[in-house]
């Protein structure tokens, strides 16, 4: 009897002790190595072929372009020096940085830019992002340091898709060694060299040879997965990530008094929204979808949904993407105003609804909002998350207007080459109805529609800015749209961190990492 | 003993076929398009068609059927569609790790588990049965991502002793495989009771008694045996979802496990990755099952195989 109890007791505080008697052995990673934890998986290293910001994050460590981003997102020259455009738009002289290497010691120059860019728009290789190259005619090589790029049509935006990520140039050596794994076996001229990628975790180290004296700082980056925001935010305060992000806006409270960690708002250039759908009723009146804008109190959107970090929207383009233009008179919250227009429409009841958007916590969380804000003027809209799949079929595989079922639709959009074409043409051309585009409020005016072509023929930043402005006056006038917030990209560090920024498109630089 | 293994074996092959079936039109019935998808929201319709080609989905569905059971049988799995990687390496390198905490977490849970369960079932009503039916209500009542994140929160961030999450070392099992355990573990428990207190009342354990049998022996030798049917069953049946994967302990752990892969290929409509997941969970099935059949017999030898 004595020896059973005995039993019992040592098995029970067994149970209770066995993860107390566990050594203290973790967290042994020596100095300079820096470990960001994101929220999702790596899908692939192969620029051309991603159109995820976090995969896109992960390559922008090894492979760049002729052009690029700085932090703020203004456009910087990278692997290119500079570039003469044509008046007309159509030919663009790149002259290229010499003295370059990629990281299997090919040489840099003008010959693996015509190859890297070659395969990327090669309709047979099947890339994500050929779309992107479509402009492009031909390359030549004028000489060892010199592109010349051909388009078929006036681009006045193409020194942006330079900058952008898919352009971002590999190893012709990488390309002809690997084919159709080139995406994973990246080799470019980056501040880091590619190391290992398994299951959840990329490691990338120091580019021993790379072009900017004295960078990168830091002996390697660590990329893991951690889809859980708690634990996410534990691996920082447990020291064993120095950087995370996303970081959810409701945990804010949770580290603001942490004296090792520092939570850092970037602005973004989302622009959060609903569509409408202007073809059909009750949204094909333009005092309707007045109505609904006075409706919302935005400011109090941005806290409810946000933790308010980030701004009310006060054009159709976010204030941090080039070719912004703010408009002189906004939509306040006014829901008596927002009533009197919908009477004036032939609704003084209001109507009913589905409101769309995606299904994760806080995209919920802001069609709650609405549908309360909504409510209030006697709109009823159900709240109808759809799951991206679903999302795929009913908002953009429509194939023709007519068959559209989307009447409202909540959801945001960051223009990826950081140009205002990206950030207008996707969304309020008429020729970008769904499935081509992303124009799922159906709008379209001739006014608009000139002012993006215009916009996209010459190349010449001044003239291309008075274009956008036009468009964006016409439209919201026009009113497709609830304008919401754009909201901040929230990440937190180490103090120790410098170095690592968020871009306003979610994307993320760490050329400059550097622990104290 | 191996004929009737060899007949097993055969036999599942027809249930394979209907599983393959039954897979291959539930996952095509998913609204959502898997070329779109793929092509993100900025490509044009051209380029989704050439996806679409690429990705086989192009013809009728019996012939894609048909291709894909054939290539499937041969263990010709393709690729992901999501990350171009053959799925034999996607579900390869996830598979290993969902293996290990499975085995680790059944060990202990069992150990355990059927331990309480015995002393519970032999102190019936007494102070050990008491604590040991708190262990087991508390245990199934524990949310996992609670506790989950109550462990993180005291032995990563506080103590420090313990990596918050990833796979890699020893210390990487013991939080998840306790939270992953400890529902298992109460589980078993309050089986191995429940079976074990139905033995007691049996007439011949009361004639061992009578015979002046010591109580361990009864307890540990004419009652557990028989009381173990059941206890294996469940330890089957718990092994085999265990081996499905635990999305909430993977999610919270940052585990890379075949819960979240399986999760994260349906929101993507990756196929391949699917249709070679779902196949895997069913033959992982059809094996435990005949474990479980071939344990019986080793349990109670009074069960003959034929």
């Amino acid at each position: 009897m004595l020896r059973r109890k005995l039993f019992l007791r040592t098995t029970l505080l067994l149970s209770v002790a066995l993860p107390l008697a566990v050594s203290a052995a973790h967290s042994a990673y020596a100095a300079g190595d820096v470990v960001v934890a994101l929220d999702n998986n790596v899908i692939g290293l192969d620029p051309a072929d991603l159109n995820d910001n976090l995969s896109m994050t992960a390559t922008r460590t090894m492979l760049q372009g002729l052009y690029g981003f700085d932090k703020d997102m203004k456009l910087i020259p990278v692997l290119a020096e500079s570039t003469d455009a044509s008046p007309d738009a159509l030919s663009y002289v790149v002259h290229l940085r010499k003295g370059v290497v990629f990281h299997d010691g090919a040489p840099f120059n003008a010959l693996a830019v015509k190859t890297s860019f070659e395969r990327a728009m090669n309709p047979e290789n099947h890339l994500k992002r050929a779309a992107l190259y479509d402009p492009i005619k031909t390359i030549e090589v004028v000489n060892d340091n010199t592109v010349e790029i051909t388009l078929k049509y006036p681009f006045g935006a193409f020194i942006n898709n330079l900058a952008h990520q898919a352009y971002a140039i590999s190893s012709p050596k990488a390309i002809a060694e690997y084919g159709k794994d080139l995406g994973r076996h990246p080799s470019g001229t980056g501040p880091y060299k590619f190391v290992s990628w398994a299951t959840d975790t990329l490691k990338v180290g120091k580019n021993e040879h790379y072009w900017k004296p004295g960078l990168p700082g830091v002996d390697s980056i660590t990329i893991r997965s951690t889809p859980e925001n708690g634990a996410r935010l534990a691996m920082l305060q447990a020291g064993e990530a120095q950087y995370i992000y996303p970081m959810p806006p409701e945990l804010v409270k949770v580290i603001e008094r942490d004296p090792k960690v520092d939570v850092v708002a970037a602005h973004s250039i989302y622009a959060r929204f609903v569509a409408l759908n202007v073809m059909r009723k009750p949204f094909n009146d333009v005092r309707v979808r007045q109505a609904l804008n006075y409706a919302v109190d935005k400011n109090a959107f941005l806290k409810v949904v946000f933790g308010g970090y980030g701004v009310v929207l006060d054009a159709p383009l976010p204030a941090n993407l080039s070719g912004y233009s703010k408009q002189p008179t906004g939509y306040p919250y006014d829901p008596a105003k927002a009533k009197a227009l919908l009477a004036e429409a032939g609704y003084p009841n209001g109507f009913e609804a589905p409101l769309w958007g995606g299904n994760s916590t806080i995209s919920q969380r802001g069609m709650q909002f609405l549908q309360q804000q909504f409510a209030a003027v006697g709109v009823k809209v159900s709240v109808e998350p759809l799951e991206a799949g679903v999302a795929a079929a009913k908002v953009w595989n429509v194939k023709a207007p007519e068959d559209a079922t989307t009447l409202m639709y909540y959801t945001g959009w960051s223009a990826s080459t950081g140009d205002a074409d990206w950030g207008l043409r996707p969304l309020f051309y008429s020729k970008a109805f769904p499935p081509n585009l992303f124009n799922v409020a159906y709008y379209a005016n001739p006014v608009t529609d000139a002012a993006i072509e215009a916009g996209l023929t010459t190349a010449d930043p001044v003239k291309r800015t008075e274009d956008y402005k036009t468009a964006q006056a016409q439209i919201w006038k026009d009113v497709p749209w609830v304008f919401l917030v754009s909201d901040d990209n929230l990440s937190a560090k180490s103090k120790q961190l410098s170095g690592i920024y968020v871009l306003p498109d979610g994307q993320m630089l760490m050329e400059e990492a550097a622990l104290k | 003993m191996l004929t009737y293994l060899a007949r097993r074996l055969a036999g599942t092959i027809p249930v394979l076929l209907a599983v393959s079936i039954f897979v291959f039109g539930f996952v095509h019935a998913l609204p959502g398009d898997p070329a779109r998808l793929e092509a993100g929201p900025e490509a044009s319709p051209a380029d989704i068609e050439a996806i679409r080609h690429d990705m086989g989905l192009d013809g009728p569905i019996w012939t894609q059927y048909l291709r894909w059971a054939g290539n499937t049988a041969q263990f010709k799995l393709g690729r992901s569609s999501k990350t171009r990687q053959p799925v034999a390496e996607v579900i390869g390198e996830r598979f290993f790790p969902t293996l290990w905490l499975t085995i680790v977490s059944m060990i202990w849970a069992t150990v355990l588990g059927v331990g309480i369960g015995v002393l519970s079932g032999v102190g019936r009503g007494r102070w050990q049965d008491k604590t040991g039916m708190v262990f087991a209500i508390s245990g199934v009542s524990f949310p996992g991502f609670w506790l989950g994140l109550l462990l993180i929160d005291l032995f990563s961030v506080r103590l420090g002793w313990l990596p918050t999450g990833g796979y890699g070392s020893w210390q990487n099992f013991v939080m998840p495989s306790f939270t992953l355990g400890l529902s298992v573990a109460a589980v078993m428990a309050r089986f191995t009771r429940s079976a074990f207190v139905e033995i007691m009342a049996e007439d011949y354990v009361r004639t061992a008694r009578m015979k002046g049998v010591p109580e361990r022996l009864v307890a540990w030798k004419h009652t557990l045996r028989n009381a173990l049917i059941p206890v294996i069953t469940l330890t089957g049946l718990q092994f085999g979802f265990l081996l499905g994967g635990a999305v909430v302990i993977e999610t919270v752990f940052s585990w890379p496990g075949l819960g979240r892969l399986l999760i994260d290929s349906v929101s993507f409509r990756d196929y391949p990755v699917i249709q070679a997941e779902i196949m895997l969970f069913s033959v992982e099935f059809v094996l435990i099952n005949l474990a479980v059949d071939v344990l019986y017999a080793v349990a109670n030898p009074e069960i003959r195989l034929k």
